[in-house]
């Protein structure tokens, strides 16, 4: 008998062993051993993405009973991630939201806390930039805290005397061209064209007023013709090779590749970061997006990013301090002290933006930070990742030359009326 | 006259009755955590996908029967017959040509050649190697201007060489070729065990026959590897089918939807639009292709055994 429980006893530990894993699954305290509160929340990249510690640095300053845990994931794979944790009713409490499209599709399944509470109280709804994209049928499940939108980040040195403070499109081709210098591997371009759909597309729609869901994109032509000539002038790096290699547009600009480069205003945070290391040695300013028609409005195109509170969150009321705390004055401060433009402004927080060691502080990049109008990206619909996806398709293979321009359009037109029901 | 007598077991005794059911538990115990770990993470999810199949279920709110009306949108979605034609693509190409490369190398390895054993762990090396950094290195060796695989072409003379993972009409290609070059390896190593089973003897007796080296290859080395043969074809098979990381790093399905496969599909349904319950349906529709295509190989298998 004794020979037998010798042998089960491993077994029955094992299986112990096993069980206790298979069960283990997003479990984990709402308290740390000192009775600190936990508020675990969900964000990508957190050793390279500065916010995040800046705010869980401040909220805990000035809550110290709570200890904010990141939850740090990859940021390509983050909304996967995040849909599939949610699917296994994952307790994480704070949930980031990366964008409009995916807030809406977590938003409409239920799986996040309302805060219409929470909204309602806000003293002055017109200090929260992007406040009005979450708006779902009148209610509120998450709450920006960044704002950004589009600028056209450019290297001092390679553009020269060049005035940038208000190109068109077609002044941008022509500068770019301009400013592209040598061959092989010492070729400089003038600008550098990222391989994202938006690019293209959400320029031309914030520009012409096209509607990106509309199953109609005439309106895009004119701006890929522009996209199609600088690279075929190669004053860009080719798309193909871009995305064969995968390139990123931070590598394009930090080593001197491009000269001008259309980006969101995170960006400068980066950069920021990466001067203060050392690691980024270009004098760069920011001016604002070029447009389509001279008639000195900007129109540029943006995206508010949010955090909302999971409706299986553990500890459901710390978390959703730190989210109106994050989305406040005190979390727009911290931020635009790193250099990051916050959802709520106003004149202190550009002011202490402004004031950041390295900020570009010249008239024109104090001028791309104030566009006339910031359209959404994407619009928030239900039919809004169906409808990316095509688009997206659609886009790599024009700009890889697989398809015309035309051809290109038409086929948009008809996937997105044929097969989005 | 022979007498048979047959003697009966003598009836076991309490001791020996206990001594077997002591055993079987003991058996039972061992294969207990395997069996819960299966039942756990693959038959419960696999019978869960045939029930989620036929609902519109979105992972969060409350699945909804809706019948066959996900295999009825499967026959006009122009997405699912574009991913099952390029898996049929891939599979078409990477099945023989991996199958050929091993053999052929298997064949040449064999050889008491000097350095044999470095060269078997260097074609073995790259099936060890992480799927993403192979990805990656051939996304870079294949890029369509800076490549050193166009650059030697363009030397050789092809003023304009494919686009590869850039272009609708080489991506599917350059995704089969990196492929053959991973799993050829590992292929190899089957093959080399599969030759180790033919007797020295058939080819003895083939050479004094006069056979040549490939009389000996098709008569003797052929029908001697054919168990393995079959077993390296239906997993080929198999891994064709379901193929979804290599593609995923390199292309994403792109460019448009030149190299989109049926679980890049299941993956991207469910995951990225929350459709589950489609998701599920085209999973199962998947099952159902490797299912007959793997038992269309083994009717094949045993008809030409007979």
């Amino acid at each position: 008998m004794r020979r037998t429980t010798t042998r089960l006893l491993p077994v029955a530990l094992a299986a112990t062993l096993f069980g206790a894993a298979a069960c283990g699954g997003g479990g984990g305290s709402g308290t740390t051993s000192d009775g600190r509160t936990v508020v675990k929340i969900a964000l990508w990249n957190y050793q390279t993405t500065p916010e995040f510690k800046a705010l869980i640095d401040g909220f805990e300053a000035k809550y110290p009973k709570i200890d904010v845990q990141p939850v740090d994931i990859l940021a390509d794979d983050y909304p996967d991630k995040v849909t599939t944790m949610l699917a296994g009713g994952d307790k994480t409490d704070v949930l980031t939201m990366k964008n409009v499209t995916d807030y809406a599709r977590y938003a409409t399944r239920g799986q996040l806390l309302p805060l219409t509470g929470a909204v309602a109280g806000l003293p002055d709804k017109s200090a929260y930039a992007g406040l009005a994209d979450y708006d779902l049928a009148g209610q509120y499940y998450a709450l920006p805290y960044r704002q950004d939108f589009w600028v056209l980040f450019y290297n001092k040195k390679l553009v020269g005397d060049a005035d940038v403070s208000h190109l068109t499109w077609s002044g941008f081709d022509s500068l770019a061209k301009q400013l592209t210098k040598g061959s092989g591997a010492s070729k400089t371009y003038g600008t550098y064209l990222h391989t994202w759909r938006s690019v293209v597309q959400a320029v031309a729609s914030a520009q012409t007023g096209g509607d990106l869901l509309g199953g109609d994109y005439g309106w895009m032509k004119d701006q890929y013709g522009i996209a199609l000539d600088v690279q075929k002038a190669g004053a860009t790096l080719p798309f193909a090779t871009a995305s064969s290699q995968k390139t990123t547009y931070d590598s394009q600009f930090t080593t001197g590749k491009a000269a001008m480069v259309p980006m969101g205003t995170w960006w400068a945070a980066a950069l920021l970061a990466e001067k203060a290391e050392g690691k980024n040695p270009v004098d760069w300013g920011m001016a604002p997006l070029p447009q389509t028609t001279a008639d000195g409005k900007t129109v540029t195109f943006g995206s508010p990013t949010a955090f909302a509170v999971n409706k299986k969150a553990r500890n459901a009321d710390a978390a959703k301090q730190f989210v109106e705390w994050a989305s406040g004055p005190e979390g727009a401060a911290v931020l635009a002290k790193i250099g990051l433009v916050p959802s709520y402004h106003d004149s202190s927080v550009m002011n202490t933006f402004f004031g950041v060691r390295d900020m570009p502080t010249d008239a024109t990049s104090r001028q791309a930070m104030q566009p006339s109008k910031v359209q959404l990206e994407m619009p928030v619909s239900d039919k809004s990742s169906d409808i990316d996806q095509i688009l997206t398709e659609e886009h790599e293979l024009v700009m890889t030359g697989e398809k015309s321009v035309d051809a290109g359009i038409k086929e948009m037109d008809h996937r997105v009326k044929t097969e989005v029901q | 006259m022979t007498t048979v007598t047959t003697r009966t077991a003598p009836a076991p005794t309490a001791a020996t009755r206990r001594r077997r059911r002591r055993n079987a538990l003991v058996g039972w115990s061992f294969v207990l955590p395997n069996l819960l770990g299966f039942a756990a993470l693959t038959l419960v999810p696999v019978a869960g996908t045939f029930v989620v199949a036929f609902t519109d279920w979105d992972s969060y709110s409350s699945p909804k029967w809706i019948g066959l009306a996900n295999f009825r949108r499967m026959r006009h979605d122009d997405n699912f017959w574009t991913a099952l034609q390029n898996t049929c693509w891939y599979a078409a190409g990477h099945i023989p040509l991996t199958l050929a490369a091993s053999l052929g190398l298997a064949v040449l390895l064999n050889q008491k050649l000097r350095g044999v054993g470095i060269l078997r762990t260097a074609f073995f090396f790259p099936y060890v190697t992480s799927l993403v950094a192979v990805a990656i290195v051939w996304n870079m060796l294949l890029s369509p201007d800076i490549g050193p695989v166009n650059q030697l072409l363009r030397h050789l003379g092809w003023s304009h060489p494919p686009g590869w993972t850039t272009s609708t009409d080489w991506s599917l290609p350059a995704l089969i070729l990196t492929s053959v070059w991973r799993d050829m390896g590992y292929y190899m190593v089957l093959f080399l065990a599969g030759l180790q089973t033919v007797p020295a003897e058939l080819y003895e007796a083939a050479r004094m026959d006069g056979a040549g080296p490939w009389a000996r290859f098709w008569h003797v080395t052929m029908p001697g590897l054919r168990p393995t043969t079959f077993f390296v074809t239906v997993m080929l098979t198999i891994s064709s089918f379901k193929v979804f990381d290599l593609v995923q790093v390199m292309t994403e399905g792109g460019p448009g939807r030149s190299t989109l496969v049926l679980s890049q599909l299941i993956f991207r349904e469910g995951i990225t639009h929350g459709r589950f319950g489609y998701s599920s349906a085209v999973s199962l529709a998947l099952f159902v292709i490797v299912l007959a295509v793997t038992l269309a190989q083994f009717q094949i298998q045993r008809r030409s055994e007979r």
